[in-house]
């Protein structure tokens, strides 16, 4: 028997007021648990498919389903995380990675019990009490991380969330997701300029062309999870990433 | 000796300054009543303590009352106007005419309909104070970065909440800088509401007051002191807000964190 997907989009569309479409014809289905990762040249859509999936910006055309419901209605499944960390600057890295669940309304001492264990998941319990001001990039962005794993949604999606951050923190932070996503699964959106770490991170790595966006091909990502770090330096994973940058490079006239 | 220029320097100034003061008085024989020599100065306000404690009580509770009415109604207008563009739009406009028309216009309507004394002062402190309150504010309410809007919509949060939790403390910076700004006005505020509408109980009024008593008598010593002591209360008041600012800002904010 097989289940029914998680995501589905059909022929999703979106245009914003009368100018020309951003997006077009849009068909993806995706499953529980895999790992869908946006690749494109700049100006593709793949920050605007995104924020329609979450139900930020409205479809134009066709429609998108999440979990049998519309994105608006699907909220409480889906969390976003954003490009840059966007954590509120006058709270706490706790109180930061609290503030969804104090939201929703959640109990104090669950909260409190939930606030530890995810700074504990994301490697920063020393630096629960300090301020955002006080944290580097790639920590401010594990406390989004945090912070957005904190109501268990079933669905994350991520704005570029490591592009401004330097590789070798961009590659621990992938290795630390996944590890995350091992104990923790969530079914996962990506978008990301960075062809390794799409290679790295996915299942399925969707090619966007630009002007409109469309999907320009759909490269499957064989590799099993675990993935170890030394997966970057495989023979596999070298012709793949190849491949994925031979497509980008088609559509990026 | 480099570490203690900070206070050696303003010190060095003001001998300068009293000097030439001094100077300026013998070479042009400038008469007391004229110029007052810093020492005659020092020695009116003693001998007038008494009257400047009690005026500069008086002030003081005119200032402060105007300050804190100012602070409190410009807050909540400000939360009003940035509820909506719509309401920003028809009340603005009334909320500027409000603060162009002069004070000393505004003076004698409130002495008409409050009558001369406190009551009319703390109002002319209150439209002095409050403008720089309201603009500040309703900035800061309507300034709110998209993203942070976005995470509380992804959050499901009610739009009170967005109030509570993201719009008020994004304002506060925007707020107390318009408080810092109602501070230095407040003590402005009064003594100018004591010149126009104050009024003198057992011979006694505010600073405004004594300045116009001190002034028909020719007391310019007393004048002068007069001055000191307003100028008292004026660095009171920034004081307070000042630290107020510290106080509610320098754990997150960009303006007091100290950057290593």
């Amino acid at each position: 028997m097989s289940n029914p997907p998680l995501v589905r989009l059909e022929h999703t569309g979106k245009r914003f007021g009368a100018g020309a479409p951003v997006l077009e014809d849009i068909n993806l289905e995706v499953a529980r648990g895999e790992f869908i990762s946006f690749i494109g040249p700049s100006g593709c859509g793949k920050s605007t498919l995104l924020r329609l999936i979450a139900g930020l910006t409205p479809v134009t055309s066709g429609n998108i389903m999440v979990d049998g419901m519309t994105p608006q209605n699907a909220r409480e499944e889906l969390f976003f995380v954003f490009q840059d960390a966007n954590l509120l600057p006058w709270r706490r890295v706790s109180a930061n990675v609290e503030l969804p669940m104090m939201l929703r309304g959640d109990h104090f001492v669950k909260r409190q019990e939930r606030v530890s264990a995810m700074l504990e998941l994301v490697g920063l319990s020393a630096a629960a009490n300090k301020f955002p001001w006080q944290l580097s990039g790639g920590m401010k962005m594990r406390v989004s991380i945090a912070r957005a794993l904190s109501v268990a949604p079933h669905i994350l999606l991520l704005d570029e969330p490591f592009g401004a951050l330097d590789e070798m923190t961009r590659d621990q932070l992938n290795e630390d997701l996944l590890g995350i996503r091992a104990r923790d699964p969530f079914t996962a959106f990506f978008v990301t300029h960075s062809v390794a770490e799409a290679v790295f991170l996915s299942t399925r790595i969707i090619v966007l062309s630009a002007n409109p966006g469309r999907v320009h091909r759909v490269v499957p990502v064989p590799f099993p999870y675990p993935r170890p770090p030394e997966l970057r330096e495989s023979p596999e994973f070298l012709r793949l990433l190849a491949e994925t940058s031979h497509e980008l490079r088609a559509v990026r006239h | 000796m480099k570490r203690h220029l900070p206070w050696i320097l303003p010190l060095v100034t003001g001998a300068l300054l009293i000097s030439a003061w001094y100077g300026l008085k013998r070479a042009f024989h400038i008469e007391s009543f004229v110029l007052p020599a810093p020492d005659e100065i020092l020695t009116a306000a003693w001998r007038e303590r008494h009257a400047l404690l009690s005026a500069v009580w008086l002030t003081a509770q005119g200032a402060l009352l105007g300050f804190l009415a100012a602070v409190s109604v410009g807050f909540g207008l400000s939360m009003f106007l940035a509820f909506s563009i719509r309401i920003k739009q028809s009340f603005y406009p009334y909320i500027l005419i409000l603060q162009m028309t002069p004070v000393i216009i505004l003076a004698p309507i409130f002495v008409l309909w409050l009558g001369q004394g406190l009551p009319s002062i703390v109002a002319i402190t209150f439209m002095i104070c409050f403008f720089p309150v309201v603009a500040n504010t309703t900035m800061g309410f309507i300034s709110v970065e998209r993203n942070l809007q976005e995470l509380f919509v992804m959050c499901n949060a009610t739009r009170g909440q967005e109030i509570r939790y993201l719009r008020i403390p994004g304002a506060m910076p925007y707020f107390l800088t318009g408080v810092k700004i109602a501070g230095t006005l407040a003590p402005i505020g009064a003594i100018t509401g004591d010149f126009l509408a104050g009024s003198a109980q057992n011979g006694v009024g505010g600073i405004g007051f004594m300045t116009v008593t001190y002034f028909s008598q020719l007391k310019t010593p007393a004048l002068f002191a007069t001055g000191m002591t307003a100028c008292l209360l004026g660095f009171l008041f920034v004081f307070g807000v000042n630290y107020l600012h510290w106080f509610l800002l320098h754990q997150w904010h960009d303006s007091l964190v100290r950057k290593e």
